[in-house]
Parts: structure tokens; C-alpha cells; sequence
């Protein structure tokens, strides 16, 4: 019974977690190459959200349709916030960064407030499900977790293969030296931003794919929230990290969940967020590079 | 002798800011709420900048110590308010408990996140803040996400008059207290040796270790401090004055958020920079409400945006840079 | 030099003087043959989509009162309503600060709390200070009445009540389903409705298969619900506030659990709801302050005995519309702070006079109907006489179908299956 409940659950908590780690590859990239947090991070996946529905409602086009859409707003939206604010901030303190990108997510909030209304709002695309006898997945779920690999496979052969990916990977690994080396580092920070927020807004698409409802201009605080989670799991600088960092947190927090719920006189939901902080300080404490970042 | 008190020169804006400020709450009547709304982002801005501003670290789950020094008020009044002999005592035994729990868990995170720098301390710090919360809520511990209403307690304790005092006065003249005692020990630390220490952390942390000097003691006194004194506002400005705690209200990490723009409105690691933050923010977002309701944060945004980008030494900074070799430089700081 | 100096630090002091004096002055202006109600409510932040109705809904009835009615009658006079309202960004320093503005400086009369339980709360020592009548339209907990308060007064009815009429009815239609099922968010609120559900499921003798709570802000619940899953209720009962409930409904479709009767608090009486899930939500169903569609009207007021008061619901639905200036129909939040301004209105002429003392006597004897239903609180000041209603999402319209003398039409029972609901299977009734 708790052995099916478990799988059951280790299955979903799988899907979540390559979507969660789709969501976080933007965050950590950025970060990677920038070193500035996206404390904002949750109001770009917000943004996908709304172009799928937008999408989806006014044109009735498959959700999947959204994704070079979202991939090109975002990027665009990315290359305008980087001239306009972030290329001031990159060797400021942390504590500029941190205020700058929380104040672009609550503008960008405030502006899809002001656009779209506080509703919560959804939509209902049905292709039917695939039914074990543990657990149901609807197949828009499997679409987007297949959607999250291969978009996470496609940065990685970008990232290995390309000139403009290795020029990225180089400043990763020692500005200095990829500036000495002839790398244009002020080009390679604003396409990493570009590229970062653009991947952001996707996985606000395939997020939806998974969750079609709930859409708000405040949807994103939670998700920025696990995003930094995951990311630390991933070790903080690498995109593909955090896709398996993103992984091994959607197995933890549904997997804990049915342990949790063996143990009278405690919310298992709420001790499952418990756990997942913990982990995040104790990997913080151990091995602050992450579960699977290098040394 | 008179170098000492030279040294403290620069407390007298401070306190005059705060002595106007109080005398208009007193005086002008409606104006006490206010008053108090705007000692409450000094005073967390003037709090906070004791160790950000000393150690350039940003402590994103700083509301996390406001809201167990909450909860330290609100378990005291709760539990202790059928003991008759201790009177007011309840009060007194709650800002300590505020006081003791806040500092234990800023040991306990100290002791974990303040070995790791920048952003990677910013995200545990966080970390503990939620944990913390989804701790309270998933165990039960002191009533789970029920919170505790304790009004009614206080006012058994009290008597109606009583009651309603400390919530709507004593408590913000509470705030004042700490955001003056805030102040001192901001020009105690930054003139002693704490603050030189600091100082060299701030603009080189390995090269500050090299010189020998005991950088992580420096840090823990600073961080347990300005966590302290968190825990202090948050038992007057949230137990005390609003008599009731909810968990998701008082780990909301925005008030982190507001902090971190007071201070940076002001200027980071001045002294005068909490005090002019909090005054200039405050009233920025209450006159915004009043005019444009609905629409302050869509103003705001850019607004914070634009003070980042163009002046990132905040307002004193710029005071400082232009007042640099004239009388004025002794008073601002 | 020198003196230039002192100058500027003059200016800086006088500017921030002025900052002080004008903020005090600004809107101080009082005319004297005016009632004015003072509203600190969260138009942004958490809370703003329920502010924003319930701002609608205290101006469409202001306007009622002003024009239809022609006015408060005080000493032979008619006077006017006015309305004062602003953000508090759904935040607790707001809500004290602006509510000692709405007093001092607007010179408010009375002060409706903003939405929620907590910031409901916040307000209280100040409005208890200046001893302002202090009328609670969204705050719910049943606490906030057991504190001692002397000058709060409630419309919405306490939160422990929101599921009973769902369990009554489901008791009388189908004795057989006695499995329930509890999944409510982990809040103030939705443990007040859980713990107030448990209690009276015990008492009609259902037996609670599952009972858990889910944090606030979740994104995913699909744990708890396999785990519900597992139980095998008849019954599902649960739900928060907003976002949670689309969740709560569409991740059970996606599970394929289905269950005989579904009711969520808050988020399924709105219409977003629908809108959001379509099909997949037919035949849910949800408590509800207020619906549109509910049956009051004058005569049934007189046949129990109580006095008729306000706009009928279609001109309140107008009204509404009106003040917003947009075409949205309004839910219970909008509907309770509508009718709160009646209740205020007719206290006074009861009081004849605008002491707020007065009036929150004169509140304690008051008893009305409206198009909001019946109006009646005990001595702490707990809403009373207001009963709730259920409703449920019949072809894409809220139907109210309990209790049976307000019902608008039959419950659909049991639900349609989540695989017949995806094909579009309505859930009308024959």
C-alpha cells in the first residue's frame, strides 16, 4: 500500500522535478556568468504563463505552439532590462543586484496587474491520460516534461558544441582570463542574461502545461523560491546542474510526502517545505558547490 | 576625553531627526500611527545596517529574527498573563524572550550561514527564514499556522485603558527606544575596533584574514546584534502593537526586501543613512497610497530602479561626498 | 559660507515640515452634512482581487443610499453617504497608520477593516482607542469576537459555519455516502472552517476518512490528493482561498479521483473559477455568504418578521457594475460590504445620531434583511443571524441549491465523473 503510494508518488514528483529544473536553468545561468541572483526570477515565469493562455484562448493554438514565442519574448525582454539596468550593476555590490532584480519583477507584476487584472485564470487543454494502476498523468504533463529534456539537452549541446557557448562556459569559469583571451565578456553577459530570462519564460509555458490554472500576476513568488533551492542543489553556476537538481527535489518533496504522513501530529505537506530547506542548508553547509557541481 | 565625545558627534542628526519626529507624533493630533509607521522603518533599517551595512553580507531572511522576537512577546503574554504578581513584568519578560530567542537563532544560523559569502549567503538566509516558518506550521509549535490572538489576554491582564495604551503608544515609543539604541551602537561598532575590522572584511575578506584579524568574530558580534535588536522591533512593532501573530505574516520576506531598500535609500553602513531611508521611504509609500491607491508599487518599482542605477551610495552618500572637508563632515557619517 | 549652509539645512527642515503639515491638511476639508465611511482595503497585494469587490460593493451601496433612499435620516434631515477609502497593500502597517488618518484627519464616522482576518485584527487597538465603530466585512475568525472588543461589529458570518449547510444537505439527500474526506489549506481561516466541519460531521454521524491541510502558495498538490485518493471518500470538502481551489479541482481530474459531491470554500463560487477549469468544474459546489441569483426579497422579509432595507439584487448588480465600470457580477465580498453600509445606515437612524458608541449600540438591537439576507450580531459583536448558502456550477452557472427556501435550483448529485466532465458533460439536472 505505501510501497505503491510511494512509486506512485517518486513517479509525479520525476515530472515535476525536470519541469522545476527547466524553471531553475535560467536562474543559474545567469548567476553563473553574471554572479547576480535573479531575486525577481518568479515574474518571468509569470510572464510564459500569460503568453500560453493569451495563446491558447485567442488563437487556439496547442500550448507547445508558445514555446519560441515565450523563448523570444524573454530573451528580448532580457536583452532590454540588461542595457537598461543590469550592465550598471555587475560589479556593484550584491545588495544592488539583489534590489534591482527584485524591483524589475515587481514592476513587471505590476504591469501585468495592470494588464490583465488580479483574476486567477486557467485553461483546459485536453489530450487525454495514461492511466497505471498507481497513478494518472495526463498527457500534457508528459508533453511537458519531454518538452523540459529536450529544451535542457539543446542548452547543453549549445554550451558544448557552439563558439558563442564556449565563450559563455569560459567567462563561467574566469572572466578575466576569457577577457584576456579575446572573448567580448560585455557581449557574452548580455546574451547569458538574454538567454537566461528567455529560458525563464519558457518554463513559465511548460509550467502551465503542467498547472493550467492558478495563472496571476503574483504566481511567481513561489517558484522563485524553489528555483533557489534547486539551484543550489545544481551548485548554483551550472544550467544542466540544475536540471538534475531540479530532478532530485521533485522526488524529495513528493517522495517525503508520504513518509511524513506516516507521523501522527504533524502537517506532512507543510513539513515536506520544511525538509527541502533543510537540505538546502545542509548541502550549503557541506558542499556549497552542490550535490553535483565540481569542486 | 574630548575625543571620546567627538567621536559620537555624529548621533546628534540622528537623534534630532528622531526628537522632531516624536515631538510631531505627540503634538499633532492624527499624526501619532504615522509617526510610528515611519520609527518602524527606521528602526529596521538602522537594525539591519549594523551588519549589512558593516559587512556588505545581505541577510535576505532577516524578517525571520522580527518574527520569532514576535513570537517571543506574544508566548510571554499568552502563557504568563494569569501569573497576577508579575504586572507589567509580562511586557518585560517578552522583549527579553524576544531578545533571547532571536539571538539563539541568529547563533544557530550564524554558525552555519556566515561561513559562506555573498549570494550563497543571501540564499541560506532565506532558507532559514522559510524553514523556520514551515517548521511552526508543520509541527504545531506554538499553535501552528492558527497563530496566537492574545487582545483579549491583554486586556484581562490590564484592564481596557491599559491595554489600548500599550498597543497604540507604548509600543511605538518601544520602537523609538531601539532605533536610538540602534543608532549607538552603530557609531560604537564603527568607531571601535569591531568597525575597522569590519571595515577591511568589507573591502577584502581573504586579505583581511591574512592580516590576521579574527574576521568571523567580528562577523557573528555584528550579525547576533543586528538579529537581536530585530527580534526587539518585531515584539513591539508586531506583538505587542497588533496583539495578535499569524506565521505567514511575520516571515513575509518582503519586510527583508523594505530593509534592504531603506538602507540603500539611505546609504549602506552610514549612520545617517537608516534614519533618512526609513523618513524618505515611508513617506514616499504613504503619500503614494493616499494619492494613487492601487497603483504606489507600479510607481515604486522604477522608481527604486532608477536610485540603484543612478545613485548607488544613497542619499548620505551623496551628502558626504559633498559636505567632505567642511564643519558638517563631523556630523555626518 | 557658513551661513549658506545653515540655510539649506533650514529649507530641508521646513520642506519637511510641509511634507507633515500637508499630509495632515490635504482631504481635511469636512463638510459638515456628510456621513463618512472610512475603508483602509487591500486594493494591491494579496488580497486585491477581494478589495476591489468589496470597494464595488460599498460604493454601489453608498450610491443606493444617496439617491434611492435619499439619504440618512438624522434629526429631520437626510444626509448624505460618503466614501474614504485607501491601500493597505494588503499589509499591517498600513492598516493601523491609515486607519488613525481615516479618523483624525478625514474625520471618519465609521471605519469598515479591510479584508482578512489577520489585518482585521491589526486594525483593532487603534479603532478600540479612538473608540470608532469598527465593521468587519471580511474577516471570518471567530477569535477576533472572543477578545473583548467593544466597537467591532461583523457582516460575514464566522468562519466555523461555512461547511455545515453542505454536510445538512448531503445527510438529507443521500444518507448512504458517509465517507468525507478533508483537505483545507493550512491558514487561520481554513482551519477555522475545517475544525467547525469536523465537528458537525461527527455530530450527523459521517465518518472522516482523511484529514489533512496543505500549505499556502502551493503549487502542486498532487501528493495529498493520491493520498486522499487512497481513502476512498464519498465526500471531498476542503479548499483555502483562490488559486489553491482551481488547483484543488483540476488536479483531482487530473488523478481521476472521483467522488459523489465536491465543495471548496472561496475560490468555487467565483466566477474565475469556471472560467478557468470550464468543464471540469460542472457540479462543483461551494458555501457562500451571497450569491447572485439568491432568492431574498421583500415579502420573505416580512413573512419572517424583519424589516426590508437596500436595493434588490438586480439593481444592486447594476449598481455595482456601475462603480467598478466594468461588467463583472458581483460575488459575496462585494455583497457583505454592501450590505454593511445599510446595516450602518439604519443603525444611525435607530441611534439618531452618529456617535459611534451609539451606533454600535443601536447595531447590537438591529436586525433587517437585505438582498444579502438577514442582518443580526450577538453582544461580542459575531454575526449571527446571516445564513450561508451552497451553491454549484450548473452548464457554466452558479445555481444556488441550499438551503431549500433560497435555492434557485435541484442539486446535481452525484457529480459527473471527471472523464465524462473532460467530454464536456454538463452538470444540469433532468
Amino acid at each position: 500500500m505505501i510501497g505503491a503510494q510511494l512509486t506512485g508518488n517518486l513517479m509525479q514528483g520525476l515530472i515535476l522535478g525536470g519541469i522545476y529544473g527547466m524553471a531553475t536553468m535560467g536562474l543559474s545561468l545567469i548567476f553563473g556568468v553574471l554572479k547576480v541572483v535573479n531575486v525577481g526570477h518568479g515574474a518571468f515565469i509569470m510572464i510564459g504563463a500569460f503568453i500560453t493562455l493569451w495563446i491558447f484562448t485567442a488563437f487556439g493554438l496547442a500550448p507547445v505552439i508558445a514555446i519560441p514565442v515565450a523563448l523570444i519574448v524573454g530573451m528580448a525582454i532580457g536583452f532590454v532590462f540588461f542595457y537598461l539596468v543590469m550592465r550598471r550593476l555587475i560589479k556593484a555590490p550584491e545588495l544592488a543586484s539583489l534590489l534591482a532584480t527584485f524591483a524589475i519583477g515587481i514592476l513587471l507584476e505590476e504591469i501585468a496587474k495592470l494588464i490583465f487584472g488580479s483574476e486567477f485564470r486557467g485553461y483546459n487543454w485536453a489530450v487525454g491520460k495514461i492511466i497505471l494502476p498507481i497513478t494518472v498523468f495526463p498527457m500534457s504533463k508528459i508533453y511537458a516534461f519531454i518538452g523540459s529534456i529536450a529544451i535542457a539537452l539543446l542548452l547543453y549541446i549549445w554550451f558544448k558544441k557552439t563558439r558563442a557557448g564556449t565563450a559563455v562556459r569560459s567567462v563561467v569559469e574566469d572572466s578575466e582570463g576569457a577577457r584576456v583571451c579575446g572573448v567580448n565578456v560585455g557581449w557574452v553577459y548580455a546574451l547569458s542574461f538574454a538567454i537566461g530570462i528567455g529560458l525563464t519564460v519558457t518554463s513559465g509555458v511548460l509550467l502551465t502545461m503542467f498547472i493550467p490554472v492558478g495563472i496571476n500576476p503574483y504566481m511567481g513568488g513561489g517558484y522563485t523560491l524553489k528555483a533557489f533551492v534547486i539551484a543550489v542543489l545544481g551548485g548554483l553556476t551550472s544550467p544542466y546542474g540544475a536540471f538534475f537538481g531540479g530532478l532530485i527535489f521533485g522526488l524529495i518533496e513528493n517522495g517525503s510526502y508520504t513518509l511524513f504522513a506516516l507521523i501522527p501530529g504533524v502537517e506532512a505537506f507543510a513539513m515536506t517545505r520544511f525538509l527541502s530547506f533543510l537540505i538546502l542548508l545542509l548541502i550549503l553547509l557541506i558542499k556549497p558547490t552542490g550535490l553535483l557541481g565540481a569542486k | 576625553m574630548k575625543g571620546k565625545i567627538v567621536k559620537y558627534y555624529p548621533l546628534i542628526p540622528v537623534y534630532i531627526a528622531y526628537l522632531i519626529l516624536f515631538l510631531i507624533g505627540i503634538n499633532v493630533s492624527g499624526m501619532w500611527q504615522l509617526v510610528a509607521m515611519l520609527a518602524f522603518y527606521c528602526a529596521i533599517g538602522q537594525a539591519f545596517n549594523i551588519f549589512l551595512g558593516m559587512t556588505g553580507y545581505v541577510d535576505f531572511g532577516y524578517v525571520a529574527f522580527m518574527g520569532v522576537g514576535t513570537y517571543g512577546m506574544a508566548l510571554s503574554i499568552s502563557h504568563l498573563h494569569q501569573v497576577q504578581w508579575l504586572g507589567m513584568g509580562i511586557i518585560i519578560i517578552g522583549l527579553l524572550l524576544a531578545l533571547v530567542m532571536a539571538s539563539l537563532l541568529s547563533i544557530a544560523v550564524g554558525a552555519v550561514a556566515l561561513r559562506l559569502r555573498g549570494a550563497y549567503f543571501a540564499i541560506a538566509t532565506i532558507g532559514v527564514n522559510e524553514g523556520f516558518r514551515f517548521l511552526i506550521e508543520g509541527a504545531k509549535i506554538w499553535g501552528g499556522s492558527e497563530g496566537i490572538i492574545f487582545s483579549g489576554q491583554l486586556t484581562q491582564t490590564f484592564g481596557r485603558e491599559t491595554a489600548s495604551l500599550l498597543s497604540t503608544l507604548w509600543a511605538d515609543i518601544f520602537l523609538f527606544f531601539i532605533a536610538c539604541i540602534a543608532a549607538f551602537i552603530t557609531i560604537y561598532y564603527m568607531r571601535g575596533k569591531i568597525g575597522y575590522a569590519l571595515t577591511a572584511l568589507r573591502e577584502d575578506e581573504d586579505a583581511a584574514k591574512v592580516m590576521g584579524i579574527n574576521v568571523t568574530k567580528y562577523k557573528i558580534i555584528a550579525f547576533i546584534t543586528s538579529a537581536s535588536l530585530a527580534g526587539l522591533v518585531g515584539a513591539s512593532a508586531w506583538a505587542l502593537k497588533l496583539t495578535y501573530v499569524f506565521p505567514p505574516q511575520v516571515f513575509e520576506i518582503h519586510y527583508t526586501v523594505e530593509c534592504i531598500i531603506i538602507v540603500l535609500l539611505g546609504g549602506a553602513g552610514t549612520l545617517l543613512g537608516p534614519v533618512v531611508g526609513g523618513l524618505v521611504y515611508g513617506l514616499t509609500k504613504y503619500w503614494l497610497t493616499v494619492i494613487v491607491p492601487g497603483f504606489q508599487l507600479l510607481i515604486f518599482a522604477p522608481i527604486i530602479i532608477v536610485i540603484i542605477v543612478a545613485f548607488p551610495e544613497g542619499i548620505v552618500g551623496v551628502l558626504k561626498r559633498r559636505f567632505k572637508g567642511t564643519t558638517f563632515k563631523k556630523f555626518i557619517i | 559660507m557658513k551661513g549658506k549652509r545653515l540655510l539649506g539645512m533650514i529649507t530641508f527642515c521646513a520642506i519637511f515640515g510641509l511634507i507633515f503639515a500637508t499630509t495632515n491638511t490635504l482631504m481635511a476639508q469636512k463638510v459638515p452634512e456628510k456621513i463618512i465611511i472610512g475603508h483602509p482595503e487591500g486594493m494591491s497585494g494579496t488580497y486585491a482581487k477581494a478589495g476591489e469587490q468589496a470597494i464595488g460593493g460599498v460604493r454601489a451601496c453608498i450610491k443606493w443610499v444617496n439617491q434611492t433612499y435619499g439619504g440618512v435620516k438624522i434629526g429631520g434631515k437626510k444626509v448624505p453617504l460618503e466614501y474614504k477609502y485607501y491601500d493597505c497593500e494588503s499589509k499591517k502597517e498600513g492598516v493601523t497608520s491609515l486607519i488613525e488618518r481615516l479618523i483624525t484627519v478625514d474625520k471618519v464616522n465609521v471605519v469598515f477593516a479591510p479584508y482578512s482576518s489577520g489585518l482585521t485584527l491589526a486594525g483593532t487597538p487603534v479603532a478600540e482607542k479612538y473608540k470608532m465603530l469598527y465593521m468587519d466585512h471580511g474577516g471570518a475568525s471567530d477569535r477576533i469576537f472572543q477578545q473583548g472588543y467593544k466597537y467591532i461589529v461583523q457582516t460575514i458570518g464566522p468562519g466555523t459555519r461555512y461547511h455545515m449547510g453542505t454536510l445538512d444537505m448531503i445527510r438529507k439527500i443521500d444518507p448512504a455516502a458517509k465517507r468525507v474526506a478533508m483537505v483545507y489549506e493550512d491558514d487561520e481561516f481554513s482551519r477555522m472552517v475545517l475544525k467547525g466541519a469536523e465537528d458537525h460531521a461527527k455530530k450527523l454521524g459521517f465518518e472522516i476518512v482523511f484529514n489533512r491541510t496543505y500549505p499556502g502558495k502551493v503549487t502542486d498538490l498532487t501528493p495529498v490528493l493520491s493520498d486522499m485518493k487512497a481513502a476512498k471518500p464519498d465526500i471531498v470538502i476542503g479548499g483555502g482561498h483562490y488559486e489553491d481551489g482551481q488547483l484543488f479541482c483540476r488536479q483531482m481530474g487530473d488523478l481521476d479521483i472521483n467522488v459523489k459531491a465536491l465543495s471548496l470554500v472561496a475560490s468555487a463560487t467565483l466566477p474565475a473559477f469556471h472560467n478557468a477549469l470550464k468543464s471540469l468544474a460542472e457540479g462543483v459546489m461551494g458555501p457562500s455568504h451571497w450569491e447572485y441569483g439568491v432568492t431574498y426579497s421583500v415579502e420573505g422579509a416580512k413573512k419572517v418578521n424583519l424589516g426590508w432595507i437596500g436595493p434588490s439584487q438586480d439593481e444592486f448588480v447594476k449598481l455595482f457594475k456601475e462603480a467598478l465600470g466594468k461588467d463583472v457580477i458581483p460575488d459575496y465580498h462585494a455583497a457583505e460590504a454592501g450590505a454593511q453600509v445599510l446595516a450602518y445606515a439604519l443603525a444611525v437612524e435607530k441611534a439618531r445620531s452618529i456617535d459611534p458608541t451609539a451606533v454600535r449600540g443601536a447595531l447590537g438591537e438591529l436586525r433587517f434583511m437585505s438582498f444579502y439576507g438577514a442582518w443580526d450580531v450577538d453582544d461580542t459583536g459575531l454575526q449571527v443571524g446571516h445564513s450561508m448558502v451552497d451553491m454549484q456550477w450548473q452548464g457554466g452557472k452558479r445555481v444556488i441549491i441550499w438551503p431549500p427556501e433560497a435555492a434557485t435550483g435541484k442539486l446535481y448529485y452525484p457529480m459527473p465523473t471527471f472523464g465524462d466532465k473532460a467530454k464536456g458533460k454538463m452538470a444540469v439536472p433532468k
